[in-house]
């Protein structure tokens, strides 16, 4: 049997986000970099346990603006 | 047109004024490769020694070289099957190198995780490109999975230019992961259920219920 077949909706869309087919420069791929470019910068280094990286990244920068 | 698409035509467009220049100057394909190949030298030399910054121009001088040979060899009128397969003997050894630069660098600072990570990271985008090498002898075409060689290139640079290499190599080890976890399960599906087997068993149904 088809792994679409007995998956629902949200999980089809988690199963079509990993099982990845798309070409690049597809609305797709664009919310994947988006993704990747809101990990990247937006957690702090500190989360991760950087040892080159230092400031409290977007995240942190937010959290003590508020 | 998409965000990405976009940021592709705009660099594209510097591009082919230095493609236009190696073509003028008939520079061989296969030496613009192991240009590229001793530039990103350079730059795990100085991912090595933390200067993340130089590191991150350096690969972008190296990553222009990757990306123009294809396109000078076409214009020459020089591709060859060499040329695809030195080309991708020499990505492996750019991408080794890279992540060898950064082994480097974490050991020093007594980093033990990272060196873990970085070289999980390069076993799995070793792996990347070596089970769709693998799978394409075995099936027609195994495009699938995220993460190839440009979008790990990227984000190595993103990581160098932004410091935010640890966060990169994260992305980098979590979607290699994926993508060669794709790549098998594609092959299989591919090896099992293709049309050829599927037309075998239904042919072998018929039988059994004509019989």
């Amino acid at each position: 049997m088809s792994v679409k077949r007995v998956l629902s909706f949200p999980l089809l869309m988690l199963w079509h986000a990993f099982f990845w087919t798309y070409e690049r420069a597809t609305w797709q791929y664009d919310l994947w970099v988006i993704a990747i470019l809101a990990f990247l910068w937006l957690v702090p280094p500190g989360w991760l346990g950087d040892p080159m990286a230092h400031g409290p990244g977007l995240i942190g920068w937010l959290r003590s603006l508020f | 047109m998409t965000f990405t698409g976009t940021i592709g035509k705009i660099c594209n467009f510097p591009l082919r004024g230095i493609i236009a220049f190696c073509v003028r100057f008939r520079v061989h394909p296969n030496l613009l490769t192991l240009l590229g190949v001793l530039v990103n030298v350079v730059a795990a030399g100085l991912l090595a020694v933390g200067r993340f910054g130089s590191a991150g121009l350096v690969m972008l001088v190296a990553n222009i070289f990757d990306y123009i040979d294809g396109k000078v060899a076409r214009e020459l009128g020089q591709e060859s099957d060499f040329g695809g397969f030195w080309d991708s003997v020499m990505d492996r050894f750019s991408d080794i190198t890279l992540f060898i630069g950064l082994i480097i660098l974490y050991a020093e600072l007594h980093s033990t995780d990272y060196v873990v990570i970085t070289a999980l990271a390069m076993m799995f985008s070793v792996m990347t490109s070596y089970t769709r090498a693998r799978a394409e002898s075995i099936i027609v075409k195994c495009k699938v999975g995220f993460l190839e060689r440009p979008e790990r290139i990227v984000l190595f640079m993103l990581g160098a230019f932004t410091n935010r290499m640890a966060a990169a190599l994260w992305v980098i080890l979590v979607m290699s992961v994926v993508t060669v976890a794709n790549r098998i399960y594609y092959t299989w599906r591919e090896l099992n259920h293709s049309p050829k087997v599927e037309d075998r068993l239904a042919a072998a149904q018929l039988a059994g219920e004509e019989g």
